[in-house]
């Protein structure tokens, strides 16, 4: 990325920052950033993971996971702060078992697994109804709690949501930073390009393929811990909504697969361009630039998603 | 080894000796590269055993007869394509088990050095898609060289390429003699096979047929019948 | 369980399963000619039931002949997927999953927008009540849907084996290269397949329609069945495609008179993982036979 990339990305980052005051803290904006902010998150996740060669067609799951993870520990007394915690634990651990599970799987048929997996979860979470509150899900989960060391107006209401999916999205793309210059980035990269010369000059890809899920689950669940403390609620068709599976995608995909600040870009601009300007006149079609934004990296960027994909030979040559 | 019902490999008994260049030639489709493929681990034979240093190694993951010291290039290039040419041979560097480096800047080091005794050094940054044939038959070989392998699997290095390539192959080949390394090559040129090996080894449709010292094999009439209609 | 609830089971989820290969059918036929998978395809299907909804709504038609125009009505869709499916980058499977979990998420929004998220039923009265046929009652609903499924399929058997143009589409299934070098001419067959399959989709939504509650989310359980559909029996084999359609009504029903039906959608989605699983991208082996 040039040095221009990096100045408007500290200047929308500087933007972000101060837009809670300047807005007088209002509430309905600062759920609707905040929202946009952790798609972004889960956007960038999904190109951490994509880096590495996975495509997931099921972060619905981790997301899902995360908000339950959350809820049930937040609802079971713990502070919110280590319940949201948690639910990334979750997310890590249930991205990291349907990539061991389907290690044998690449390309669309890993894909097809991952759809299959966050439908799975809606399923037990509609019918496991002794833990999981069946249909009607769980309510009463608590707001994040206030920093007593911190201005109140900062930490009040949607602020404090604000500020930390702010920072969620800040750490997720530092990590994804930190990981293109590292020996990890290394690693994702080979196993993306061509996993058996990668075995041949020592990167055993399972591990890798894992530590990729397992991050990008991280982050996702702890979006979706955060997300259901801002909406107090949790239910299947909540948080194991497709809807978290295509918006990452086509975010990422139209924000520039393997960038590293494209998808949070993508996703703050078609989030907010969807809920600011098409839903208050055009609601039925408030989905229309997601869509929309897809075609356009079919027809028109097709580097877009030839540029990702894996697998363009099969077998030994 | 078979493939479904196609008998690829079949009875094939060949011995590498340490520090030598052994060349292996045959027609095309008589099982070379399937034979390589085995010995890198990237296939499983359906019967025979693959011995290395003594020690039974048939069925290994290609990461770990990595790890014991085979390296190995590919007919038609297969690098990381998106990625640099610099990275393509640091991948090697820093996840081979053996002569690990704890510092980046030594690893950054070697793969500079990698690169310029292949002469690729002004090609560094460049997306490894973008490489002209004979330079990415050069990024191979420094790749399969990342990992200091002891044993070098060399498939068509010297095919395709013009006369003059031809000539600085046939140096690459001495200098790693030089080095000590032993090396498994496939050729189709008489003449970098007669210069390069110590020993040759002919397959036709998947068994041996003729076996011995280069001046011998080369100028067997069963050798020329193999390749008839096949230029040199 | 008693013998006669199995017996019951086993005869409407057979019934259920003649439905369940007409609306694969177009799934696979779709991934034969162009390797892509339709992710949009249960959407098309809940899409063609709502038109069907809407005529008979308006009409009060017997369901049965809204059918063709159902079936109609998704041609100009068949032509724009078409046109958008040609664009594709490799690889194929891939990409085009991108493209259509885009498209299905469309597709919902817009069913949202014309029938806003209520339930529907084509509740036609000459479709309920049942037969008593040796001891099993059998729906008569579930009875006319697997028989119109069933004479589909069978023209469309015909269609294919018996005609130019159905020999052109499995010859281009079979080897897209192979089928251009013998003077097939591939592009206009991959159209014709569309321009089928979706006319397939838009019955099958009728008929989906009269069986069950149409949600505009409820695309993606048919699109998951197909797809399990399409693993069992490979591509491009029309008889194996009925046998595991007839298979997967049983195997569904039995899960339904088991331990009702809140457990469907998750036995589906199980099927699938475990059928990719076991085969380990077997949907590839069916396009090389
Ligand atoms: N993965 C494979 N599956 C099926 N057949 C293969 C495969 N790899 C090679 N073959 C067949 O095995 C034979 C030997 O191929 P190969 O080893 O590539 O020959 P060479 O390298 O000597 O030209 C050929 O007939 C080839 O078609
Ligand atoms: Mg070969």
């Amino acid at each position: 990325m040039g040095r221009r990339g990096w100045i408007g990305a500290g200047l929308v980052a500087a933007a972000l920052l101060v837009l809670p005051p300047l807005t007088g803290f209002h509430p309905y904006y600062l759920y609707l950033v905040s929202t946009a902010l952790l798609f972004g998150t889960v956007a960038t996740s999904w190109n951490l993971l994509a880096y590495a060669g996975q495509i997931s067609f099921g972060h619905a799951a981790f997301f899902g996971l995360g908000g339950y993870g959350a809820a049930l520990a937040s609802l079971g007394g713990l502070s919110p702060w280590v319940a949201i915690a948690l639910g990334g634990a979750v997310g890590a651990v249930g991205a990291a078992g349907i990539s061991l599970a389907s290690a044998r799987l690449r390309g669309a048929y890993l894909a097809l697994a991952t759809l299959a997996y966050a439908e799975i979860w809606r399923g037990i979470a509609h019918n496991w109804t002794a833990v999981s509150g069946g249909g009607a899900g769980l309510i009463g989960i608590p707001p994040l709690p206030t920093l007593a060391w911190l201005p109140v107006d900062f930490t009040r209401g949607r602020a404090g949501s604000y500020y930390l999916s702010l920072a969620f999205l800040v750490v997720v793309i530092a990590v994804f930073g930190g990981i293109l210059r590292s020996r990890v980035g290394l690693a994702f990269a080979a196993v993306r390009e061509e996993e058996e010369r990668a075995s041949l000059l020592g990167v055993r890809a399972l591990p890798w393929k894992v530590l990729a899920f397992a991050l990008s689950g991280l982050f996702s669940g702890l979006a979706g811990g955060l997300y259901v403390h801002m909406v107090r609620v949790v239910e299947p068709d909540l948080v194991f909504n497709r809807y978290f599976s295509i918006l990452p995608l086509v975010m990422a995909t139209f924000g520039g697969l393997h960038t590293l600040l494209g998808p949070a870009m993508a996703a703050l601009g078609l989030y907010l361009v969807s809920e600011l300007l098409l839903h208050p006149y055009v609601p039925a079609f408030h989905q229309l630039p997601y869509a929309l934004a897809l075609i356009a990296v079919v027809l028109y960027l097709p580097g877009g998603l030839a540029g990702l994909l894996p697998g363009k030979r099969s077998g030994a040559a | 080894m078979a493939f479904g019902g196609l008998l690829a490999l079949r009875g094939v008994d060949i011995a590498v000796e340490e520090h030598q260049v052994v060349g292996l030639l045959g027609p095309n489709g008589s099982g070379k590269t399937t034979l390589f493929n085995i010995l890198s681990g990237l296939l499983r034979p359906t019967a025979g055993e693959v011995w290395f240093a003594g020690c039974r190694v048939t069925n290994l993951a290609p990461w770990r007869l990595s790890g014991l010291g085979i390296g190995r290039t590919f007919q038609i290039a297969r690098p990381f394509a998106h990625s640099t040419v610099f990275d393509n041979v640091l991948v090697g560097i820093t996840f081979r088990s053996r002569h690990h480096y704890r510092r980046v800047l030594d690893r950054r080091r070697e793969a500079e050095r990698l690169l310029a005794m292949v002469g690729l050094a002004p090609k560094a940054s460049a997306r490894a898609n973008e490489l002209s044939l004979g330079e990415r038959k050069r990024l191979e070989l420094a790749m399969a060289l990342s990992t200091r392998p002891t044993v070098l699997l060399l498939d068509e290095l010297a095919s395709g390429l013009s006369p003059k390539g031809r000539e600085e192959v046939i140096r690459f080949y001495g200098r790693l003699k030089e080095r000590g390394l032993t090396i498994f090559a496939i050729e189709h040129s008489f003449r970098v096979l007669a210069h390069v090996a110590d020993r040759l080894v002919v397959l036709d449709q998947g068994t041996i047929v003729a076996e011995g010292r280069p001046a011998q094999v080369l100028g067997s009439p069963r050798v020329m019948q193999a390749y008839l209609g096949e230029d040199e | 369980m008693s013998l006669n609830t199995l017996a019951q089971a086993l005869v409407s989820g057979a019934l259920l399963g003649c439905f369940y290969t007409l609306m694969a059918l177009a799934f696979s036929m779709i991934l034969g000619v162009t390797r892509a998978l339709n992710l949009s395809h249960g959407d098309l299907i809940i899409l063609g039931g709502y038109l069907g909804y809407w005529l008979w709504s308006g009409s009060g038609l017997h369901p049965l002949f809204l059918v063709p125009v159902a079936g109609a009505a998704l041609l100009p869709l068949a032509l724009l997927w078409h046109w958008l499916f040609h664009r594709l980058p490799e690889p194929r499977e891939l990409s085009s999953l991108v493209l259509t979990f885009g498209l299905s998420l469309l597709l919902q929004n817009i069913m949202l927008a014309l029938w806003r998220g209520e339930y529907r039923l084509i509740a036609s009265e000459s479709l309920t009540g049942s037969l008593a046929l040796a001891g099993l009652r059998l729906n008569q609903g579930r009875l006319v849907v697997a028989a119109a499924a069933l004479a589909v399929v069978g023209a469309l058997y015909l269609g294919l084996t018996r005609t130019r143009w159905g020999r052109a589409i499995r010859a281009t299934s079979l080897d897209r290269e192979a089928a251009a070098l013998l003077g097939i001419n591939v592009d206009e067959a991959t159209r014709t397949t569309f321009l089928l399959a979706f006319c397939l989709s838009g019955v099958a939504g009728v008929l989906f329609a009269t069986l069950h509650y149409l949600y505009p989310a409820g695309g993606i359980e048919l699109t998951l069945l197909a797809i399990v559909l399409t693993i069992w029996a490979g591509v491009g084999r029309l008889r194996s495609v009925l046998v595991a359609g007839i298979l997967l009504g049983v195997v569904e029903a039995l899960t339904v008179a088991w331990s009702g039906p809140r457990w469907r959608e998750l036995v589906v989605s199980l099927m699938l993982l475990a059928s990719l699983l076991a085969r380990s991208g077997g949907l590839a082996r069916g396009w090389s036979h």
